[in-house]
C-alpha cells in the first residue's frame, strides 16, 4: 500500500488554479523534495498532504484512506510544520511540547524525548519568545514529531537552521516518509531520494537537472 | 477522557499565556473602572436613580468588555499559526473550541470580579447573590456565542467589525433577561412578571444550555477549512 497516492489533485483559490492536476505516489519511507519558485504550488501541495486543506478536485489517499473523509484519523500519523511555527511565546519550550503532546493524547515522556531529539533540553525552561530563530525552528520541528508521525510534511524548515540544525532535520527524517519543500538543493539532495519540481502548480520535469532549476531562478 | 484532557489543556494554556503576558485583563479592568467613572459623571446618579440606571450600566460595560475579551480569543492564534497546529491534532475542533470558550468565560468572570465591586463603590449599587448569579449565568452563554463568532470572525479580514455585528444581536436575550433579574435584585423586589421574566435565572440557564449545544455543534464547521 502506498503511503501517499494522489490522482488528479487540484486546488483552486477563487478562479485561480494554484495546484494541479497532479498525480503523485510515495512508498512508505520514501523522501520527496518539492522544489520550485515562489508561487509554484509547493505550500498548497504540502497543506493538502497534511490535511490542513481540502482539495478542490481529485483524490488523495494516505495509506489507502481518503484524506478528506478520514482526516481526523490520519492526523495521528502526520506531522506538519508550515511557514508559521505554531508555538506560544509565553510558554517555555517544554510547556509548548507538553501542550501539543496532550492534544495527541500523549504524556510528558514523549514531549521530553522530542525536546531531547531537537537538542533543546538545555533551554527547556526558557520561554519560546526568548529563543533564537534557529532554536524556535528546532522547537517547531520537535512539535511536528512529538507524536512520532509516519509521514512528515515540512515546508521550508531549513530557513533558519545552522549546520547542526540541518543534521537534526536529516535525523528526524530517518525511517519516515518525508515531503520536504525547500529552495536548498544541497539539503534536498542530502535528505531526499526523489524530487518533484513544480511550475505553475504542475509537475515540470526532472528537478535534479540543474539547468531546469537554474532556469526557475 | 481524551476530549476533556484536551479541553483542560487548551483552557490552561490560554490562562497561563494571559497570566504571563498580562495583556488582556489589566486593560479590561482599566476599561471597566473608567466606564463606571464616566457613567457616574454622565448620569445624574442620585440615590433613587442609581437603582434604575445601574443594571443598564452593568450590562453595557459587560457587553463591551466581552467583545474585547472574545475578539482576541482566536485572532491572535490564527495569525501565529498555532490555531492550525492545534486543529491538526486528533483533539479536534470541538475540544479546541470548548477549551477556548471556557478560558474566555474565565476571563469574563475576572472582568465581573472587578465590575461588580466597582459598581458598588463608584455608583453605590447594591450587589447581592441574585445579581452575581444573573451575571455568572449570562457569562456562560455569552462566552459560548462570543467564542463561536470570534472563531468565525478570525477567518475574515474585517474581524474587528464582524464580531460585534454577529455577537451583539444574539447577546440581547441575555441582556434582556439578565437585566430584568439584576434590576429586580437591586430594587429589592421579588422576581416576578410574565413569561420569560417569571423566573429569569431559570431562563438564563435554559439559554446557556441551548447556546452551548448550538455553539458546540457549529464550532466544527466554523473552525475546519
Amino acid at each position: 500500500m502506498k503511503a501517499v497516492s494522489a490522482r488528479g489533485l487540484v486546488q483552486r483559490f477563487g478562479a485561480t488554479v494554484a495546484l494541479g492536476p497532479l498525480d503523485l505516489e510515495l512508498d512508505g519511507g520514501e523522501r520527496l523534495a518539492v522544489l520550485g519558485g515562489n508561487g509554484a504550488g509547493k505550500t498548497t501541495l504540502l497543506r493538502l498532504l497534511a490535511t490542513a486543506a481540502r482539495p478542490a478536485a481529485g483524490r488523495l489517499e494516505l495509506w489507502g484512506l481518503d484524506a478528506v473523509r478520514h482526516r481526523e484519523r490520519l492526523r495521528t500519523r502526520i506531522g506538519y510544520l508550515g511557514h508559521q511555527l505554531g508555538l506560544y511565546p509565553a510558554l517555555s519550550a517544554a510547556e509548548n511540547l507538553q501542550f501539543f503532546a496532550t492534544l495527541y493524547g500523549l504524556g510528558r515522556t514523549e514531549a521530553a524525548e522530542a525536546l531531547e531529539l531537537a537538542g533543546l533540553a538545555a533551554v527547556a525552561t526558557r520561554r519560546a519568545g526568548e529563543l533564537s530563530r534557529g532554536q524556535l525552528q528546532r522547537l517547531g520541528l520537535a512539535r511536528a514529531v512529538v507524536h512520532r508521525p509516519e509521514l512528515l510534511v515540512l515546508d521550508e524548515p531549513d530557513a533558519s537552521l545552522d549546520a547542526e540544525g540541518r543534521a537534526l532535520l536529516a535525523r528526524i527524517a530517518e525511517g519516515r516518509t518525508l515531503v520536504l519543500a525547500t529552495h536548498d538543493l544541497v539539503l534536498a539532495r542530502r535528505i531526499c531520494g526523489r524530487a518533484l519540481l513544480l511550475r505553475g502548480g504542475r509537475a515540470a520535469g526532472d528537478p535534479w537537472r540543474f539547468r531546469i532549476l537554474e532556469a526557475e531562478g | 477522557m481524551r476530549f476533556w484532557n484536551a479541553v483542560a489543556a487548551v483552557t490552561l494554556k490560554d490562562l497561563r499565556t494571559e497570566l504571563r503576558g498580562r495583556e488582556l485583563l489589566p486593560a479590561l479592568a482599566q476599561f471597566i473602572v473608567l466606564a463606571l467613572v464616566i457613567s457616574n459623571f454622565a448620569f445624574d446618579m442620585t440615590p433613587g436613580i442609581t437603582v434604575h440606571l445601574s443594571p443598564g450600566v452593568l450590562w453595557l460595560v459587560l457587553t463591551f468588555a466581552g467583545l474585547v475579551a472574545f475578539g482576541r480569543t482566536f485572532a491572535a492564534e490564527k495569525e501565529s499559526g498555532s490555531l492550525e497546529a492545534m486543529l491538526l491534532t486528533p483533539a479536534g475542533p470541538s475540544a479546541v473550541f470548548a477549551g477556548k470558550a471556557l478560558a474566555a468565560a474565565v476571563f469574563l468572570a475576572c472582568c465581573e470580579a472587578v465590575l461588580l465591586p466597582a459598581l458598588a463603590v463608584v455608583l453605590g449599587s447594591p450587589i447581592d447573590a441574585q445579581v452575581v448569579a444573573s451575571v455568572l449565568l449570562a457569562t456562560v452563554g455569552m462566552a459560548a456565542l462570543g467564542s463561536l463568532f470570534a472563531a468565525l470572525a478570525a477567518q475574515t479580514r474585517a474581524r474587528e467589525l464582524l464580531l460585534p455585528v454577529l455577537a451583539l444581536p444574539l447577546w440581547i436575550p441575555f441582556v434582556v433577561v439578565g437585566g430584568r433579574a439584576v434590576q429586580a435584585a437591586m430594587a429589592g423586589q421579588p422576581i416576578g412578571g410574565q413569561g420569560l421574566f417569571h423566573q429569569p435565572l431559570a431562563v438564563l440557564l435554559d439559554f446557556d444550555i441551548l447556546f452551548l449545544v448550538v455553539a458546540s455543534l457549529a464550532a466544527r464547521f466554523v473552525l475546519e477549512d
